[in-house]
């Protein structure tokens, strides 16, 4: 128990996908101008983690290790991403259709989101944790990345206001603050 | 063959659950039935016109305010009488069509005096920067071709002899992308039952008469007012321009063959085309 909150804890705030390891970088400042959607970005890419990390575990260890095809976990995993995508986007929109419309675009966009496709290699070559710590840690990652956008939109909604030089206007400043944001998250480097 | 075997394995799997999930999955959207028989009717063209983001986005919004159709109706479907009755059935309300549908008037007739060669950008958004455009009269159409681009239906088109927009108004469907599009404000949306169309701009300053800065310019000489025996026309004393009243006006065009200047027209071209079908 202690070592799944400690995985927990430090894919989420320690090891941070955003601003420790730079995956998620494009909806970290394409979809962080308004919290409402990116909190919901957020819900979406921990949502799509969890179920990756969990079938990508299923087939690395019950397919991908037995016959020895270790070599091609990024085709497979890739693949297995985009069908879970596609399954989630009927299901929402068939069950939920004011969620369906809330997601809009995004939802196909994680796909191709590095972030997921990172949380799948890390669970299963990089750390190679169990089934549940792997959905554990693919929770953390997910639920991490959500307080980084909904952080990043909050800042940006004020920014809107604030009376920046007109050069440094928009994306410019926002670079700015997600420096200072990298740099306070780098401050839970050494708790666990 | 193993590695062959299991890509092929795996990415047929995926297909065959998305297929099966597809299937299985009830087709009807739950709770939006409605706007998708709405968006059904809508033209699907996606032109903005109705100021949502599309077709789909009006239909949603139809869905939860059907009076919205009134205050910002889908110009294409009025134009269909037979999609307009679905319409009204979707929506359960009673539409009057006439009143709703609009046509697009440019309200210049483009004889002002070319004062300077203009030879810059190619719009009329560049060229009306410029001191008010190229043209004797500041408020003239400059007929660089906005209107043109913009129009989805291919309605407007320049005359090529008065350097003028022109706009078919069997072809307008009132969408108003031009009025919104023209630098010099030329163009208003009326309704589509207007019988005389008034071809100037010019009313900012009464006391210069129009003539000053074109030959058909409106002088505010007061004739088409007199010559009216329907009591259509009334003078604005503010703007210095004859007002008409759509309902009383028989068209005689009197008010057209009194109108020195020739600002005023026959808006519909109704009358010309009766009187070539019975000569």
């Amino acid at each position: 128990m202690t070592e799944l909150i400690a995985i927990f804890i430090s894919m989420a705030l320690i090891n941070n996908f955003i601003l420790v390891r730079f995956l998620g970088l494009c909806p970290f400042f394409g979809v962080s101008k308004q919290l409402g959607s990116a909190v919901s970005m957020g819900v979406a890419v921990t949502f799509v983690m969890s179920i990756a990390s969990l079938a990508t575990w299923l087939i690395y260890n019950y397919i991908l290790i037995p016959f020895d095809l270790k070599y091609m976990y990024i085709v497979i995993f890739i693949l297995v991403i985009a069908t879970l995508v596609q399954i989630i986007e009927l299901f929402i929109k068939k069950t939920n259709a004011a969620l369906y419309f809330a997601f809009g675009i995004y939802l196909p966009l994680i796909t191709t989101n590095c972030a997921v496709l990172g949380i799948t290699l890390i669970v299963n070559t990089v750390e190679v944790y169990s089934l549940w710590q792997s959905v554990v840690a693919a929770l953390g990652a997910g639920l991490g990345f959500t307080l980084v956008l909904a952080m990043m939109s909050g800042i940006r909604e004020k920014l809107e206001l604030a009376n920046a030089p007109k050069a440094m206007k928009g994306l410019p400043i926002a670079f700015i603050i997600a420096t200072l944001l990298g740099l306070a998250f780098s401050g839970f480097g050494g708790m666990i | 063959m193993i590695p062959i075997g299991a890509l092929i394995g795996i990415g047929l799997a995926c297909g065959l659950i998305i297929y099966f999930v597809y299937i299985k999955v009830p087709q009807k959207v739950k709770g939006l039935e409605k706007t998708e028989e709405i968006n059904a009717i809508l033209p699907g063209m996606n032109c903005g016109a109705c100021g949502r983001p599309g077709c789909f986005a009006f239909a949603q919004a139809l869905t939860a305010d059907p009076d919205l159709i009134t205050k910002t109706p889908c110009t294409t479907v009025l134009q269909d009488p037979e999609k307009l009755e679905q319409l009204e059935k979707a929506l359960g309300i009673t539409l009057d069509a006439s009143a709703m549908l609009k046509k697009a008037l440019v309200h210049c007739n483009g004889n002002s005096e070319i004062i300077c060669d203009y030879s810059g950008v190619d719009t009329c958004k560049a060229a009306a920067q410029l001191l008010s455009g190229y043209k004797k009269c500041p408020y003239a159409c400059l007929g660089l071709n906005d209107c043109v681009e913009i129009c989805p239906e291919n309605a407007i088109s320049i005359d090529p002899e008065k350097n003028v927009a022109m706009v078919d108004t069997e072809k307008c469907t009132g969408c108003g992308l031009c009025v919104t599009e023209c630098p010099q404000n030329l163009i208003e949306l009326v309704p589509a039952g207007t019988k005389i169309a008034f071809l100037c701009n010019y009313k900012q300053l009464r006391n210069v008469p129009g003539r000053e800065k074109c030959d058909f310019g409106c002088i505010h000489c007061r004739k088409c007012f007199k010559a009216c025996e329907d009591e259509a026309i009334e003078w604005n004393k503010e703007t210095a321009l004859p007002e008409f009243n759509q309902e009383k006006c028989t068209l005689c065009l009197k008010c057209i063959e009194a109108c020195e200047p020739n600002t005023l027209a026959d808006f519909t071209k109704a009358k010309k085309e009766a009187e070539v079908v019975t000569a």
